[in-house]
């Protein structure tokens, strides 16, 4: 394997695993709420995690591009302030991973949330645990699993990210190529033993997270 | 012995609370059919739902009380609750079920407790099972336990027997009956089933449609249901209507089915009813007699009453069977294909010879026809 397509891999690795825990400090919060509690304006969190699992990761990355990009909304201000873009930095693939993978853990978690028979959490209440350490007693050791299985996902669907990351991070040797952009640059340049290579390698992850996925996925006892 | 206010009213997307009722006695059961109430009661006692008007008030402590702005949350207000299929932590063990509500105190002193409610509930060598690995008698113990163990001020059980089946559901009343009596702990019990509710009760509040029917003591409920709606939902058979003919001090005149009954003057019923008026009454099934063909021809003293008729069918229920009687009198039966519901001792329909012989006379006595409060 050449030395740019190790970089690609542990930049993957890397993009993958920020993205994942981003997800996580976000998603499993977002899917207990959208499992356990109504309030206003619920369909369009819904809708706004949802989109990107339906729209072309090209079209969630032009968003993220007129959202972050230099010229977009939120981007013109933090280049104003710090002279410094998001765009076409690791970072950018990795909020463009996030995003994407973001759905999958928020619709596995929040079907495991569900799944908690709410008498549990309502009998912790009647032996005297607050909210939040039913939250940690009951509510999450029985949803581990799905939100584990939810986890594996978003991390399988982080390292595959193609389209959104090409957007707002660009292809640049060494910074933002991670490996499914190297595989197509190798494939474009005619390396096609390397692209086999990274082929492979990132065939074999995708089936021990399958794997992985799957024995998470049974419910627990 | 305690006692207990309850006023709520809730209002739910479909459905309306509004009960009010006091009880005093060890046992209290909110008897009824399932969508009535009875359920959302318990979660407004233990403060799992809050409702929106009403006080709860037991042993003289306020957990609720809406007009001063009181509300427990449930953690505080010391009350167990066994629900309906458990609700036993899967993830944890017997011993830790049992535990979780002992957390304030110091370990030592909580495992302690832990095992001495273990050992008095029966359920020794079972403590590191899981829930999944017991029998359902178990897990109803373990929720017992787990409810009992921090000492509550009142217990609610929700159907605590409705999980299990039918023999072992007699055994284990028995066995919660004297669980409760051994704990001195006052509690609360929903059922829709009528002989657990009379077996469990020393007290039974009557719900339906988000209403009380009737609150009583067990043995006046029985004795006197408060109306024609609490006897359909007690079973009683044979609930009819009439129409009165005539209304004294010590008795009263019903025209049922174009037959005169003489009626004794019901303690349940302060209010004379007023001649013209429709009532409804029940006659208890084993309380018609069969008059026997060779006998003696019936007195006015003994046998008030007589209605000619014919039984068209009949139910084998193993030591008594139950006679579908229609009157010979003209007109629609007053209950499908029939009027009254009568149950004779087995060895009454073989004396009788009842499969030769269809057509019978019977006798109602007048202290036997119950007249309901409309």
């Amino acid at each position: 394997m050449s030395p740019e397509s190790l970089g690609a891999l542990g930049l993957s690795a890397r993009v993958a695993t920020v993205a994942t825990l981003v997800d996580a400090l976000v998603g499993i919060p977002l899917a207990y709420l959208l499992a356990r509690r109504t309030f206003r304006l619920r369909w369009l969190a819904d809708l706004v995690i949802t989109l990107p699992l339906i729209l072309p990761p090209t079209v969630t990355g032009y968003y993220l591009i007129v959202l972050l990009g230099r010229r977009g909304w939120l981007g013109t201000p933090l280049y104003a302030a710090t002279g410094w873009s998001v765009a076409f930095t690791w970072y950018a693939a990795v909020i463009a991973a996030a995003v994407m993978a973001l759905p999958l853990l928020v619709r596995t978690a929040q079907a495991a949330f569900a799944s908690v028979d709410r008498d549990l959490e309502r009998a912790a209440f009647t032996l005297g645990r607050s909210e939040w350490r039913t939250l940690l007693e009951v509510t999450v050791p029985l949803a581990r699993n799905g939100i584990l299985a939810g986890l594996v996902l978003a991390f399988a669907r982080a390292l595959g990210e193609f389209g959104a990351t090409l957007m707002l991070a660009g292809n640049i040797p060494g910074r933002t190529t991670t490996l499914p952009l190297a595989i197509y640059s190798a494939v474009q340049t005619g390396e096609s033993a390397e692209a086999l290579t990274l082929v492979v390698a990132l065939t074999a992850v995708s089936c021990g997270v399958i794997f992985a996925a799957t024995r998470l996925g049974r419910p627990a006892l | 012995m305690s006692r207990l206010e309850v006023t709520l009213q809730a209002r739910l997307p479909d459905f309306v609370l509004d009960v009010a009722w006091s009880a005093e006695g060890r046992t209290v059961v909110l008897f009824g059919p399932s969508g009535s109430g009875k359920t959302l009661t318990l979660q407004c006692l233990a403060g799992l739902t809050t409702p929106a008007a009403g006080r709860v008030v037991v042993d003289g402590l306020v957990l609720f009380d809406a007009a001063r702005g009181i509300c427990l949350p449930p953690q505080e207000r010391q009350v167990g609750y066994v629900f309906q299929g458990y609700a036993l932590f899967p993830h944890l063990t017997v011993e830790a079920n049992v535990g979780f509500g002992l957390r304030g105190q110091p370990a030592p002193l909580a495992a302690a407790r832990t095992a001495e409610v273990l050992g008095r509930i029966g359920l020794q060598g079972l403590e590191r099972r899981y829930p999944h690995e017991l029998s359902g008698g178990q897990k109803q113990r373990v929720a017992l336990a787990r409810a009992l163990a921090p000492e509550p001020a009142l217990v609610l059980l929700d159907e605590p027997l409705s999980a299990l089946d039918a023999p072992l559901r007699r055994a284990l009343r028995e066995e919660l009956l004297a669980i409760l009596e051994g704990w001195k702990v006052p509690a609360v019990l929903v059922t829709h089933d009528l002989s657990e509710a009379y077996h469990l009760g020393e007290h039974l509040i009557v719900y339906e449609a988000g209403r009380v029917r009737q609150s009583a003591p067990r043995a006046e409920l029985l004795a006197r249901p408060a109306s024609e709606a609490v006897a359909r939902i007690l079973g009683v058979r044979n609930v009819l209507r009439g129409v009165v003919r005539d209304a004294a001090a010590d008795r009263i005149q019903l025209d049922w089915r174009g037959q005169l009954l003489d009626v004794a003057q019901s303690p349940a019923l302060p209010v004379r009813p007023a001649r013209g008026s429709a009532v409804a009454f029940f006659v208890r099934p084993e309380d018609p007699r069969l008059l026997r063909k060779d006998g003696p021809p019936p007195s006015a003293a003994h046998h008030g009453n007589i209605l000619r008729g014919t039984v068209v069918r009949e139910t084998d229920l193993g030591v008594t069977r139950t006679l579908y009687f229609r009157l010979d009198a003209g007109g629609a039966p007053a209950q499908g294909d029939y009027d009254l519901e009568i149950e004779i001792p087995r060895f009454v329909h073989q004396v009788l010879q009842l499969e030769q012989e269809p057509q019978w006379e019977v006798s109602i006595h007048r202290s036997s026809i119950y007249l309901l409060p409309t």
